[in-house]
């Protein structure tokens, strides 16, 4: 499914005048542009993780499960994704902040759920994640 | 095929690569840290989904777009997410606009072989942008195939 996605970008890069443009906003991992065009998945996967390390297809697919929700653009369906990377960034180092505290290295289940206890934006969260989630493999 | 949301969950490994690069090194997450988190980023996508539709539907529109994302990013108290999301937006829609032009290009070319006295203009982009939900998740590699064509 990324695969697929991620192949189409590469469709782009190989062309110099648009490696221009991208290159002014990709700062650092501009290098990969030079590489010549690749159908393997690894490279087009770098050059696409740049801008969604999450498979639109999947936030997609978890967005058509509100049945009020009809039609969304890619860009929503981009930016959500975008939004949700930003979120976990976040949430861990929220979380992180009572790890410390306990003076710990680890960040456990009860890091997390006082960071949501005490931090006003995931106050969706409350009563939402499950408190033993068995069967499901990390 | 009906999927509910307990069903989805976001591929481990990237959420597990995005907790990480957040951290500093040496800091380890428990796997139950890994799965909360992890449940909590679905629970946001179909917390901002549900409240990017409610701009949507104010504006009496039936398709959600990158504007009602934004605005539901400031309703839900994340104004902090509104500056880079803009700008991976602008970064995306280049793309987006390159990978349209690439194809038609090689649409072009294709009918000039055919034609030879085609001198069709170029289309603007955005008629791609718009996808209907009821269709399988399979349909959105589909519809960039098309692109592609």
């Amino acid at each position: 499914m990324a695969a697929t996605v991620t192949s189409l970008v590469t469709a782009t890069e190989h062309d110099p005048d648009r490696c221009g443009s991208e290159e002014e906003t990709r700062g650092a991992e501009a290098e990969d542009i030079d590489q010549p065009q690749q159908q393997t998945a690894p490279a087009a996967a770098v050059s696409h993780s740049r801008l969604s390390k999450l498979p639109l297809a999947r936030i997609k697919a978890l967005m058509k499960t509100d049945p009020d929700v009809a039609l969304a653009s890619q860009e929503s369906v981009f930016i959500i994704a975008k939004a949700t990377e930003l979120f976990v960034e976040m949430i861990a180092k929220d979380a992180l902040v009572y790890a410390q505290q306990g003076k710990r290295k680890t960040l456990q289940r009860k890091d997390l759920d006082n960071a949501i206890e005490a931090i006003d934006e995931f106050a969706f969260l409350e009563g939402k994640l499950c408190k033993d989630c068995g069967g499901k493999k990390m | 095929m009906a999927e509910r949301p307990e069903d989805l969950n976001l591929p481990n490994a990237v959420i597990t690569r995005i907790i990480k690069e957040a951290l500093p090194d040496g800091v380890n997450v428990s796997k139950e840290a890994r799965r909360a988190i992890s449940q909590a980023a679905s629970v946001f996508v179909l917390y901002a989904t549900s409240c990017a539709n409610n701009f949507a539907m104010k504006a009496k529109r039936k398709t959600l777009n990158a504007g009602d994302v934004l605005a539901a990013m400031e309703e839900m108290e994340f104004e902090r997410f509104l500056e880079p999301l803009r700008e991976a937006l602008e970064v995306y829609k280049k793309g987006q606009k390159g990978k349209k032009e690439v194809s038609e290009q090689k649409r072009k070319e294709k009918e000039k072989k055919a034609n030879s006295e085609n001198d069709k203009s170029r289309e603007d982009e955005g008629e791609e942008e718009d996808e209907p939900m009821e269709e399988e998740a399979e349909n959105e590699a589909e519809a960039e195939e098309e692109v592609e064509n």
